[in-house]
């Protein structure tokens, strides 16, 4: 093994990287080059060079903009839910006294961390169903607040549905997030809050003054990559909405998806460079959060 | 919630006060676990309610009756004896599930390890690509490529073309988990073995990996989660029935009469995220360990 240079200990990368580039890099990269194409996966002909073509078809699709003011409207549901709830939940079982009961709550509350997306979104498809569902059956037939004709569309065509897409996406995140903050909270020096006891501060500003700026980090870490993945979100969309443009969940990823593996000849070259757009869209809003945060520090 | 949170934060004082027996428990210190309380609720009464329609009989699964009148334990019987496709897609599910967990883990050990031990030119390059995965949504853009990959391959409607993926999905994250735990490791301890000695791989099997133990628990659970709950690779990949895995044969079918009357679904339900609730059970002191070793740190 070459000690000195330790290009010998690349073996154990090897695997990772074997991975990587065949599952990860290259289909990226080909979904990249393809984007340029007019590759149709269901035509006979060979796919030509045209150019940015794609890109600028995008650009002025009414659909593709759509998709991306449904996308950035559910972010806009759900980031401060999966920032804010969490943060108050952990503060709150930070505080329990009693270890055992302290531990049986962050039990609880991650429950639903181990149990896979698919299975939430279809967990949640039913409660929200309109006929058969709990929610509706609850309003309707225990309180009495709906009869069968005006009672709540929770998802569908429907304004309520991004709103119930993003609570069930915050109720997946729950516990999850808790844990991030309760690490954060661990990792205070309580001789900051006997400092500021001292100093005379007042409990609400030692969480506005010493709890909030210690946990500024990992907020902004959970801002930016929450925002990816609700920019991106498509598995709820289509389980929980489906396939129909007139739905609130059928964003821009949904789209891409619809286009490449349903619609007509299955257009993947143009689906690919919806992808490419939205995913750039994206990051340069990711760029420009890490930007503004990083001034901040 | 300010004032809430500024109640709330009025309690801390009370908390740290070493506990009086036969003491008033303070009215704040109840307000605070009443609301801890309902968000546990709010967790567990949707899964209880899964819980209970799956032993419903099937008149009162349809009359809208939130208790049923009447209990039926056989659903999960007949999702066992009357529906062999659905067995067959719970077969998929685990062996897709099992080989991907080991396959990640395994791998992500061996770079977490290099990455936070072992001398590694361009380790810092690595680390960037790591971290970069995790702000770019990798498996949206992938999955077109992937698709034509797996075409190629003659993988589709194959669960070996499923497991290849999916390994991927979670790499980069269980990468920089291992790393994190890893690296919780003092570096003398390394030193002092390779000063004995002992090659490299030597230092990972007898000295690090046993110290590792929590963060691997970590690992299998996050892959777990992923792999065996994976919706949009396995509707992608594949078509045929029996192919399926058993996440997106319950997200495709809604449930309704006969077969899939929804106790029955409820049942399948079930017998879906209990394998994980039950592992995560018995391993949660390895769990929460492992997240506070280091998991939650990258």
């Amino acid at each position: 093994m070459a000690r000195t240079r330790g290009w010998g200990n690349w073996i154990y990368l090897l695997p990772a990287a074997l991975f990587f580039f065949m599952y990860m890099a290259y289909p990226i990269l080909r979904s990249m080059w393809m984007s340029f194409t007019n590759y149709q996966y269901l035509s006979t002909e060979p796919a030509q060079f045209v150019g940015l073509q794609n890109f600028a078809n995008a650009l002025n699709d009414p659909l593709f903009h759509l998709g991306l003011l449904r996308a950035a409207t559910f972010t806009a549901i759900f980031l401060p839910g999966v920032i804010f709830i969490p943060l108050f939940v952990a503060i709150l079982v930070d505080r329990v006294g009693n270890q055992r009961l302290a531990t049986v709550y962050r039990l609880i509350l991650l429950i639903p961390a181990v149990i896979p997306a698919a299975m939430i979104f279809v967990l949640w498809r039913w409660l929200y169903d309109f006929e058969i569902g709990p929610i509706n059956t609850i309003l309707r037939d225990y309180l009495h607040l709906f009869n069968s004709f005006n009672a709540p569309q929770w998802v569908g065509v429907s304004p309520l549905a991004l709103p119930a897409v993003a609570f069930v996406e915050i109720w997946w995140g729950l516990g999850y997030h808790t844990m991030f903050f309760l690490a954060g909270l661990a990792s205070i020096p309580r001789e900051l809050f006997e400092a500021a006891r001292v100093d005379g501060a007042s409990e609400w500003q030692m969480f506005w003054h010493v709890t909030l700026p210690r946990l500024q980090p990992i907020m902004l870490i959970l801002v930016i990559l929450r925002f990816g993945s609700a920019m991106a979100v498509i598995d709820d969309f289509i389980i929980m909405g489906g396939f129909n443009r007139a739905l609130p969940t059928y964003t821009w990823t949904v789209y891409m998806w619809h286009m490449a593996f349903q619609l007509g000849t299955w257009p993947q070259g143009y689906a690919s460079a919806v992808g490419w757009l939205g995913a750039g869209a994206m990051l340069i809003v990711v760029a420009i959060m890490m930007y503004v945060f990083r001034n901040r520090d | 919630m300010t004032s809430a949170e500024s109640s709330l934060a009025n309690t801390r004082s009370g908390s740290r006060v070493p506990p009086k027996r036969r003491k008033r428990i303070p009215a704040r210190t109840v307000v605070m676990h009443a609301i801890i309380i309902f968000f546990c609720l709010l967790v567990l009464v949707p899964l209880l309610w899964v819980l209970l329609t799956s032993v419903k009989s099937l008149r009162d699964a349809y009359t809208g009756k939130l208790w049923p009148e009447v209990f039926d334990f056989t659903h999960y019987t007949y999702v066992f004896q009357k529906m062999p496709s659905v067995l067959r897609n719970f077969a998929n599910s685990i062996i897709v599930t099992v080989a991907t967990v080991i396959v990640t883990t395994v791998i992500a050990i061996l770079a977490g390890y290099a990455l936070a031990h072992l001398r590694l030119p361009g380790a810092a390059v690595v680390g960037a690509v790591l971290l970069g995965t995790l702000f770019f949504p990798t498996r949206l853009v992938s999955i077109i490529g992937i698709f034509q990959i797996q075409r190629h391959l003659g993988l589709i409607d194959t669960l070996p073309g499923l497991i290849l993926p999916y390994i991927t999905l979670n790499l980069a994250l269980s990468i920089m988990i291992m790393r994190g735990i890893f690296q919780q490791v003092s570096p003398e301890l390394v030193d002092a073995a390779r000063v004995d000695g002992a090659s490299s791989w030597r230092t990972l099997i007898q000295i690090m990996l046993p110290l590792a133990a929590n963060g691997v628990v970590v690992l299998g659970i996050v892959n777990f989660v992923t792999a065996w709950g994976e919706f949009l690779l396995a509707y992608t990949l594949t078509n045929d029935r029996f192919t399926r895995t058993f996440p997106v044969v319950l997200a495709t079918t809604f449930g309704g009469f006969g077969e899939w009357a929804f106790p029955r679904v409820a049942a399948m339900y079930i017998m879906a995220i209990l394998p994980g609730i039950l592992a995560f059970t018995f391993l949660q002191r390895w769990y929460m360990k492992g997240l506070q070793e280091g998991a939650l740190k990258f």
